[in-house]
């Protein structure tokens, strides 16, 4: 299969196998998460493998699940999804016959599990329709199709109207907004910063979810926690929901332990620096893809006029996803049950520990 | 369809009681999960089944009748529940687990739920299956005869746990009650009295009982604490806040313990909580866990929507002001999780935060909602 980048880290040892080009094929299906993907494109490794034996095949899974991750900026649902997958493999009870046996089970027991994944919006869904009231006010952030999936089904039943944050820099807030206005939801779209101006009026917040990590917390579209914060202020109930393949065995302690901080995000660029280094290199501010080798030097050194920047630029050194700590989110509605935060790390320890 | 099952007697049983619990003839948490218990020891003991499934609608269908008759008793819902748990528990040791070969019922979505698979994977197949047949055509009561004398064992159990309650709970009194202590407590509570005396055999301490107005629970407390020897003080509830600088621990009793932690409690419950959050004073809550409710407090955030006579509050000997005023005598207050430190059950003592995952213990998912139509596609599923 071609590649963009077809170097020999993205070919695993299975021959001509490349994860990245699965993965991508297999996310082309709207409907599934990034978690799910991840487990489809470890069962087309399997498919595809030669191994011969139990070692060999978890080798060949990590080696995917790790070529998958350097080429994701935020690998972390894919990560979820391939830990929780991996695990699975290692600890499936087999006794088949023969190791083709086996591999076609574990297939089997992937595709159905990536089937039985795209209902659990749908049980979610209903799971939190007794905690929306009629007539509430709800607040969202950013695009998720669990909260859309939920919003939807409530409006059903129940007299809803939905505030959502335009959530920079993707914007996302929009699609949610075209979809909620499509389904005849009221629906208006807030700015970021004007949150706490719109939290008096909200009865709930309501949030998906990149995953739940094992301290109940949530990792989720930047903004997130600010949201949490006005809300714990506000005294308003902060619900996040989550498909249960979204919990995930990390333990961060800060924003900056996240797998998708880099060094980059939201450093500070010294305006002497700067100049000095913008003296060395007269380029035009279009060169960016010159010195795109190096980004810490190379961005410092782009701007020919220090003092403006521009929103691209913005953009590039802003996280993507923050995390929200347990004790600012009310509970956590997955398949599995309405949770509190620190039910989630039951479900952890159970695949994860011993 | 599980009324027809259900034999005459045990109906007019369930009804008996039905009525009993609407006319708050039978009151209390601890009353009501045993009278409650009594009743589906006769159902289940005069029931006809040939499965597990009717067996589970059969109870159901008592079950539900006894919680509309009554939902603010939520002991008779969690009876149910229980005893819906140790039948399933039963019925699956009995039959040696889900009759399904045990490679293929493994699956992802069960490592999430269950973790790690060793604990399934050695059940299965030791036990003698054909003592246990199922839907047999030729003698359709088998399985109901083999199953019952386990079944009469498990409800016996929880009826050992519900009659044993009081002295489990007040175990380790003393560890939690220390020399010269003075400690608040509200209204009367079977729970707390027995915990509190249990503690008097071995220490010297205070009680401050609030009088807990318009039931005066408190008169009745302060009377039974003083006649066992604990010096006993009488307030009004409108001290509580002005007395709680002196006091070094609130024990409270809870009337239903829900899901994230909270609770619902006699009324001046959240008061005496609050006011010791400000004083940062310990709220201890005494219960046994049959009154853990799988069940979230979700629109009434401060009380329990359960109110007693309006008479207790303003009689109508004030029939001037009866006519003008709206009276309302609520008997619960909602207590949140976070106003809450320890919950001393008869199973040892827990934080709020992990009340949610003993009540997942406790109780199978499924057997939350007792109605029937909620839950059909549920159980199918299983």
């Amino acid at each position: 299969m071609p590649s963009m980048n077809p170097g020999p880290s993205t070919l695993t040892q299975s021959g001509g196998f490349d994860v990245y080009a699965t993965y991508e094929k297999v996310l082309k299906n709207e409907e599934l998460s990034v978690p799910l993907a991840a487990i489809l494109t470890l069962v087309e490794l399997i498919e595809a493998s030669r191994a011969g034996t139990m070692f060999e095949l978890v080798k060949e899974l990590n080696d995917g699940a790790e070529t998958l991750k350097k080429r994701l900026s935020n690998p972390i649902s894919l990560n979820a999804g391939c830990e929780l997958f991996i695990a699975f493999v290692t600890l499936f009870p087999h006794d088949s016959d023969s190791f083709a046996g086996l591999k076609t089970e574990l297939v089997q027991q992937g595709k159905r599990y990536a089937a039985e994944g795209l209902t659990y919006r749908k049980k979610i869904a209903e799971l939190c329709l007794g905690f929306i009231k009629d007539d509430s006010v709800i607040l969202t952030h950013s695009y998720s199709r669990v909260v859309v999936q939920t919003l939807v089904r409530a409006h059903q039943q129940k007299r809803i109207s939905v505030y959502v944050t335009e959530a920079r820099p993707h914007s996302l807030g929009t699609k949610t907004y075209e979809a909620l206005t499509a389904a005849g939801i009221p629906c208006t779209v807030v700015l970021d910063s004007a949150v706490a101006y719109v939290m008096e009026k909200v009865d709930m917040v309501l949030v998906g979810s990149e995953a739940i990590v094992e301290s109940g917390g949530l990792i989720n579209a930047v903004g997130s926690n600010q949201i949490a914060i006005i809300a714990k202020s506000a005294n308003k109930p902060f619900y996040a929901l989550a498909e249960s393949f979204k919990f995930h065995r990390l333990f961060p302690l800060s924003q900056y332990d996240l797998p998708s901080h880099k060094p980059d995000i939201l450093s500070f660029r010294h305006p002497k620096w700067r100049q000095s280094r913008t003296g060395l290199s007269e380029q035009p501010n279009k060169a960016d893809s010159q010195t795109a080798g190096s980004p810490a030097l190379g961005r410092g050194a782009q701007t020919t006029a220090p003092t403006s920047i521009t929103q691209e630029e913005i953009f590039q050194c802003n996280p993507d996803v923050d995390y929200t700590r347990p004790d600012l989110i009310s509970l956590v509605f997955s398949d599995v049950g309405s949770l509190t935060p620190e039910g989630v790390s039951q479900y952890l320890v159970g695949m994860f520990a011993g | 369809m599980s009324t027809e099952s259900m034999s005459m007697s045990s109906q007019r049983l369930v009804d008996n009681l039905a009525y009993k619990l609407k006319r708050r003839q039978v009151v209390g948490s601890r009353a009501a999960a045993l009278e409650t218990l009594l009743v589906l020891r006769q159902v289940v003991s005069k029931a006809r089944f040939s499965n597990i499934d009717q067996l589970v609608d059969i109870i159901r269908g008592a079950g539900r009748k006894l919680v509309e008759a009554q939902p603010k008793e939520y002991a008779v819902g969690n009876t149910i529940r229980k005893v819906l748990h140790h039948i399933r528990e039963e019925y699956q040791t009995a039959t040696g687990g889900v009759p399904s070969t045990s490679r293929t019922s493994f699956s992802i979505s069960k490592f999430l739920v269950q973790g790690q698979p060793r604990k399934q994977a050695v059940a299965v197949q030791s036990e003698d299956r054909p003592l246990l047949k199922e839907n047999d055509p030729d003698d359709p009561d088998s399985f109901a005869k083999g199953l019952k004398p386990v079944l009469m064992e498990a409800i016996q159990d929880v009826l050992d746990e519900l009659e044993t309650v009081y002295d489990n709970v007040s175990k380790n009194a003393k560890d939690h009650i220390h020399s010269d202590e003075i400690i608040l407590t509200l209204g009367m509570s079977r729970t707390v009295e027995a915990f509190l005396k249990s503690a008097a055999h071995h220490r010297k301490y205070t009680v401050i009982v609030v009088e807990s107005a318009p039931s005066y629970g408190g008169h009745e407390m302060a009377k039974s604490l003083s006649a066992a020897g604990i010096s006993t003080f009488l307030v009004p509830d409108s001290s509580i806040f002005a007395v709680m600088s002196r006091v070094n621990k609130v024990i409270i009793g809870a009337h239903a313990i829900l899901a994230n932690g909270g609770m619902f409690a006699v009324t001046g419950s959240q008061l005496a909580a609050t006011a010791a959050r400000a004083h940062s004073t310990p709220v201890v809550v005494c219960a046994g866990q049959f009154k853990f409710t799988p069940m979230w407090n979700l629109y009434h955030e401060y009380a329990a929507l359960d109110f007693g006579d309006p008479s207790a509050v303003l009689g109508f000997e004030e029939g001037d002001l009866v006519d003008k005023v709206d009276v309302v005598n609520p008997y619960y207050d909602y207590v949140q999780p976070e106003l809450i430190d320890v919950y001393i059950t008869n199973y040892g003592d827990h934080p709020p935060s992990a009340i949610y995952r003993l009540i997942k213990e406790t109780y199978y998912d499924e057997d939350n909602e007792l109605d029937s139509s909620t839950t059909a596609p549920e159980s199918s599923k299983s």
